[in-house]
């Protein structure tokens, strides 16, 4: 090989390097850079890389890890302050536990929760090995062990695994709950979802209903008899909601004219967003919307970096539009979910209407029907024929009570009340993993906790969609009691 | 006049400055034989086949023969002229070799460059500036090479020139098989050049045996350490990554290919073993090192350096490939280390690789180094957004 061609090699890959470290450090794609696949909370926000590593360039270690856990708070705070963290950062940073920082770092997220490497990420995002309670708990005054004869066998992989503690979020696992709870049969006598029955008796607006006729909107609009037979059936016409309060917000009053002026055919989600501002806001925190989350960073202005490094307006516009940071899409769509989804749904972006219809609004479709038009896992095709299902039947078709029904929406996006108004929680992460967090807010309004324990630590049966009991014993709720009673004997003595 | 050391120390010579690829033994004779030419033609010396006599010990005027000339004065036994061109060829041809050209510098034949490479190896060319006084000495000795009747300074001039084996270079489009009877005659009709070609000869017999026993040394240890290294890259390509201990605690290996601190003293450290290794590659591609055995110690240490790089890619990576750029990183990488352990392998045990069907190991060797220097070409562009990704995210 010639000296010119190894020239001509060198300087040719040197120049294409150049583009890549243009793209760290002023502005282009990045997607050929991350050292690892990034977990399943994360991938859909990939190429926006400052929505995490917000510091500037080369700053020090210290600085980057304080912005990435800036970063992991600016989502995940709220959930944790929600959850009663069991661990809350602001213990850890007390001087009094340096001792610990050198077993186990838990100022930091990123301890236990480091992104870009798929091969140490256990479930939960976790990257540190699933007995890490050892490195505080086993030793001196917070040696488990000690205080707790039952636990004196156990080993500390079993700690979070067996369905007896998680790190943050023990709402249904502290052992008062266990004891208040533990004479509960598996049954309610009525089990009822008090929230969903709730809201369905609320719904009932005093609005007068408009039909067909009273459909204020262009002459082309109307054209379709089908939309206007779906809005007429739909909540929003029962509530008085005609057109223009979604094709033509921007029209001061319901006037034809006003509204043919402003007419909008395709609106945005911001203009749902107006009136369900609960379900909006929720939306964008779940697996479905958080593209949308507004913390995701905007991508970066090339010309504004290159401004400041005093190369403004001297590369031509080909330069340009390579150097352009490409956005975030701002919908999900069903293809590139990592859980697996029916082929046939590929294509389609999540907003509000993938679920709910635009015109129809059809919140029945949205808690069942919609989920397993997407969702092809055993567990979401197991519902149809469960007894969860039979019961949502029953319900829809009503012959059981409102909020007697169990539906996909009823566990994963289950109702919450703020403010006094009962909305549905879009953002599913709230009680998905652990699943222990779906205890207090859906699975105890039918069940008793020793019951949805052993269920929820049953994979088998949740696989099956909870046809059949579970066949697993979560023994904490009994080490519970046990320990309560002799305490309770050694205070009567 | 030029002195037939300045001739032939431009015949030598390419028009870049450098010089041809003659050996150093021969080169030092040629200059030595040069120098005693010089003084025989200006009727200091005489020869005949028992002795080199001194006939006239007057100064020549030109500081490096009149050195040579004092010495061959000063010596009180009689030798031939072979043995005066073994003692001056080991002692004399650098001063002779720096004065001639500073002469010639001085003439405004050839101009002093100085040049470094990479910072630290330090070289001075002569490039040619007056291409004339070169071409008049070729043409001076292809007249000598047809059938007229030639000046004795030319045959002189043509017997150094054929004892340093440089006459293909000169003459590339000659068919020089042709003239080998004219040859062979012109260097019978000068004593010095025949001795000079002897002497070469000698020596070169004695380098060769010596070379043998060397290579023969060193060969076993190349061969072992290109057999080594390349298994070891062949494994880190092949071989599944080594699963992490999924228990807390103290783990050596978590620390080794995920600590930042960790990876950047093992990612550090390949870095200036594979930085090194293309160092001595230059040193002996570029000649640099011209004594033998010093040669194969360069050579040896490119192929220990190759092996310590393997392994210290294992401590930064345990068999981890990595994906899109890191992963184009590692393969370049693996390359360069299989390609270079394979073509030593071809070098170094020709005869076995025909036994097992490789019916042309010096072609295969061709081929591999051709991809060892393609896959060590975008290395310095992968290696530098490696870097900065791991500084900057």
């Amino acid at each position: 090989m010639s000296r010119r061609t190894v020239w001509w090699l060198v300087s040719g890959t040197l120049l294409a390097s150049a583009f890549v470290v243009a793209s760290m450090f002023v502005s282009g794609d990045r997607r050929i850079l991350p050292a690892g696949a990034m977990t399943d909370a994360h991938h859909q926000l990939e190429i926006s890389c400052e929505t995490c590593h917000g510091t500037p360039d080369f700053a020090d270690t210290a600085a980057a890890e304080k912005a990435l856990n800036k970063s992991c708070l600016g989502c995940h705070e709220d959930e944790l302050k929600a959850a009663d963290d069991s661990h809350p950062r602001k213990t850890f940073r007390n001087p009094r536990m340096a001792g610990y920082w050198e077993k186990l770092d838990a100022r930091l997220c990123t301890t236990c929760h480091a992104e870009h490497r798929p091969e140490i990420t256990r479930v939960g995002a976790v990257t540190v090995a699933m007995d890490f309670c050892m490195a505080c708990h086993a030793e001196g005054e917070q040696d488990v062990r000690v205080e707790r004869p039952s636990h004196a066998g156990l080993t500390f992989d079993s700690c979070a695994s067996s369905g007896c503690h998680n790190y943050h979020d023990n709402r249904a696992l502290y052992e008062d709950f266990l004891v208040k709870h533990s004479h509960e049969a598996w049954l309610a006598l009525t089990p009822m979802h008090a929230l969903a029955a709730r809201a369905r008796a609320e719904g009932q607006s005093a609005a007068t209903p408009l039909g067909p006729g009273d459909a204020v909107a262009p002459a082309s609009a109307l054209a379709d008899p089908a939309v206007l037979e779906d809005w007429a059936r739909s909540g929003h016409a029962a509530a008085g909601i005609n057109c223009g309060a979604c094709h033509a917000p921007a029209a001061g009053d319901a006037s034809p004219d006003a509204v043919e002026a402003h007419w909008v055919d395709e609106p945005e989600m911001s203009v749902c967003a107006d009136c369900h501002r609960t379900q909006a806001s929720t939306f964008v925190r779940g697996r479905h919307g958080m593209r949308q989350h507004p913390r995701i960073a905007k991508p970066r202005d090339p010309r504004r970096a290159l401004r400041g490094l005093g190369f403004d307006g001297m590369l031509p516009e080909t330069v340009m539009a390579w150097l352009e940071d490409p956005a975030v899409p701002e919908r999900m769509t069903a293809g590139e979910a990592r859980l697996p989804m029916r082929a046939d749904a590929a294509h389609r972006a999540l907003d509000c209407g993938t679920c709910h219809m635009p015109h129809a609004v059809d919140v029945v479709r949205a808690a069942v029907e919609a989920c397993t038009s997407c969702h092809d896992d055993e567990h979401s095709r197991a519902f149809v024929g469960s007894p969860h299902h039979a019961l949502w039947l029953a319900e829809r078709d009503g012959l059981a009570e409102p909020g007697a029904g169990v539906s996909c929406a009823t566990c994963h996006m289950s109702k919450i009340e703020r403010r006094g108004k009962i909305a549905t929680n879009h953002n599913q992460n709230d009680n998905l993993r652990p699943n222990e967090k779906m205890i207090r807010t859906v699975c105890l309004d039918c069940h008793g906790l020793a019951f949805s324990l052993d269920a929820l630590a049953d994979a088998d049966l949740i696989r099956r969609n909870f046809s059949g009991r579970p066949t697993v014993h979560v023994e904490s709720i009994d080490w519970a009691v046990r320990r309560a009673e002799a305490q309770k004997r050694k205070g009567g003595k | 006049m030029l002195t037939f050391t300045e001739e032939i120390l431009l015949l030598l010579g390419d028009e870049e400055g450098a010089f041809l690829p003659v050996d150093k033994h021969a080169f030092d004779c040629a200059l030595a034989g040069a120098a005693l030419l010089d003084l025989a033609f200006r009727y200091r010396i005489d020869t005949d086949l028992q002795a080199l006599v001194v006939t006239d010990s007057a100064p020549t005027g030109m500081p490096m023969l009149d050195r040579i000339l004092e010495k061959i004065v000063s010596r009180a036994e009689m030798v031939d002229a072979a043995s005066w061109i073994r003692e001056l060829s080991a002692d004399d041809t650098e001063t002779v070799r720096e004065q001639a050209l500073a002469s010639l510098v001085k003439r405004g034949v050839l101009e002093r460059k100085e040049e470094s490479f990479l910072w630290i190896f330090r070289s001075v060319r002569y490039p040619t500036i007056d291409g004339e006084a070169v071409r008049g000495i070729k043409l001076r000795i292809e007249e000598a090479l047809s059938d007229n009747i030639p000046d004795p300074r030319d045959v002189a001039l043509l017997s150094l020139a054929d004892a340093c084996r440089i006459l293909p270079d000169l003459f590339p489009d000659r068919k020089l098989d042709e003239a080998a009877p004219r040859i062979a005659l012109l260097r019978k009709m000068d004593l010095i050049g025949r001795e000079v070609a002897g002497t070469i000869a000698n020596i070169q017999r004695m380098i060769v045996l010596a070379a043998r026993a060397e290579a023969a040394r060193f060969r076993k240890l190349r061969l072992t350490l290109a057999a080594l290294g390349g298994a070891a890259a062949a494994v880190t390509l092949l071989a599944p990554r080594i699963p992490l201990p999924d228990s807390y605690g103290p783990n050596l290996l978590e620390h080794l290919w995920f600590d930042g601190i960790w990876r950047q003293w093992s990612g550090y450290l390949i870095l200036g073993l594979a930085v090194a290794g293309l160092a001595v590659a230059i040193v002996i591609r570029k000649r640099l090192v011209t004594r033998i055995a010093r040669s194969h110690r360069w050579r040896l240490s490119h192929f220990v350096l190759g092996v310590g790089c393997v392994l210290v890619l294992f401590a930064h990576t345990g068999f981890r490939l990595g994906s899109d750029l890191n992963a184009a990183l590692m393969g370049c990488f693996l390359t360069v280390l299989l390609s270079g352990a394979l073509a030593e392998i071809c070098t170094g045990a020709p005869s076995r690789l025909r036994a097992v069907g490789i019916a042309r190991p010096a072609k295969l060797r061709r081929h591999l180094m051709w991809l060892h220097v393609m896959a060590i070409c975008p290395l310095p562009a992968l290696l530098i957004v490696h870097i900065l990704t791991a500084y900057r995210y």
